[in-house]
């Protein structure tokens, strides 16, 4: 089938729709609108995810606000949680400290005391047997 | 039958002198341990009207002698260079207040221990009016001093003072009046009596 150039021109051309053109369209619209052809256009399942975006700007910054005060109040929390951790963490190493030091305290003490007792008895000792203080006489002899 | 157990009796009999000769090595060379056990007195500590007990081990003396050098006093290097050549420090004086408050076998067994090779006493002193008896005991390796006990058993008081490891025992006599820290260490002029020795142990007991 072969179409010629005045054929195409005669078939683009514009018409006229002729009078009552709109009133039979809309006619026809709400013929079909009875008879349930045609969907409402703000019916429930045009809903999409995206819909909450046409809420209206209000709502929008109230959420906003919302999720940064969550976000805020959460960051505190943790911040809080943070400081406790590294307060109980300085508490405990600090109570250790405290306690090697009365350990070393009571190590030192307990040293003192035990040279103390050493020297005393060493002494009267020496003393009682009327021996020189200069041991190191006596432990050279026991050597040789 | 008859060839295999004269075989078998020499390899037991050569075994079993194999082992004596070893064991006698062993107990030649054996060192005696330098510290003394001294459990047996810790019934006496109820008689004692003071009674003072000291255990220091290595770790313990090690730890006392980094905290004393913390103090940088060089009045306290000798102390120091005592303590960190040592092993251990084992204490017990009872100081009674009445007479016969501890037997001769509770010494006994000290002096049992110290009856061993390598122990040597190097000074006796026997007071025969009292009774008294002071003992003073070096354990040797060679020309190392590898223990002291120095035992002092009178009529009111029983002391055994045991120091294991090299013990410079002449410093220790000398160490004279370095231990007077006038609220350095919170003790004050404690060299000055033994009473007050047993007293501040008593009251950290």
């Amino acid at each position: 089938m072969h179409f010629s150039e005045d054929d195409l021109r005669a078939a683009l051309k514009r018409k006229d729709p002729g009078e009552g053109f709109t009133q039979r369209v809309m006619a026809r619209v709400e013929q079909a609108k009875a008879e349930g052809k045609i969907k409402p256009v703000n019916g429930k399942a045009n809903r999409s995810l995206f819909a909450w975006w046409k809420l209206r700007p209000a709502w929008t910054f109230a959420v906003v606000a919302l999720l940064l005060l969550g976000f805020a109040w959460g960051g505190y929390q943790y911040s809080e949680y943070r400081h406790q951790q590294i307060a109980k963490r300085e508490r405990q190493q600090l109570e250790e400290l405290k306690k090697q030091q009365e350990e070393a305290e009571r190590a030192r003490d307990q040293a003192i005391l035990a040279l103390q007792i050493a020297r005393s008895k060493l002494n009267h000792v020496l003393e009682q047997a009327q021996m020189p203080a200069d041991l190191d006489k006596i432990i050279r002899r026991q050597r040789l | 039958m008859n060839r295999v157990t004269p075989m078998l009796m020499r390899i037991f009999v050569g075994l079993a002198l194999c082992f004596m000769a070893a064991n006698g090595y062993a107990q030649q060379n054996a060192q005696p341990s330098a510290r003394l056990q001294l459990e047996n007195l810790d019934k006496l500590s109820e008689k004692a009207s003071h009674f003072t007990e000291v255990t220091l081990d290595g770790p313990m003396l090690e730890m006392a002698a980094k905290f004393i050098a913390m103090d940088d006093d060089p009045s306290d290097a000798d102390m120091i260079a005592i303590i960190k050549n040592l092993k251990g420090i084992y204490i017990k004086t009872f100081e009674f207040d009445a007479s016969n408050q501890y037997s001769q076998a509770d010494v006994e067994a000290i002096r049992k221990q110290l009856a061993v090779p390598g122990w040597s006493r190097i000074v006796t002193d026997i007071d025969k009016r009292t009774g008294e008896k002071n003992e003073i005991y070096l354990l040797k390796s060679g020309d190392r001093v590898d223990g002291v006990t120095i035992l002092v058993a009178e009529a009111r008081e029983l002391t055994v003072v045991n120091i294991v490891g090299a013990v410079p025992i002449d410093k220790i006599a000398k160490l004279q009046g370095q231990f007077i820290h006038d609220g350095k260490h919170g003790h004050k002029n404690k060299m000055d009596s033994g009473k007050k020795d047993k007293e501040s142990s008593d009251e950290k007991k």
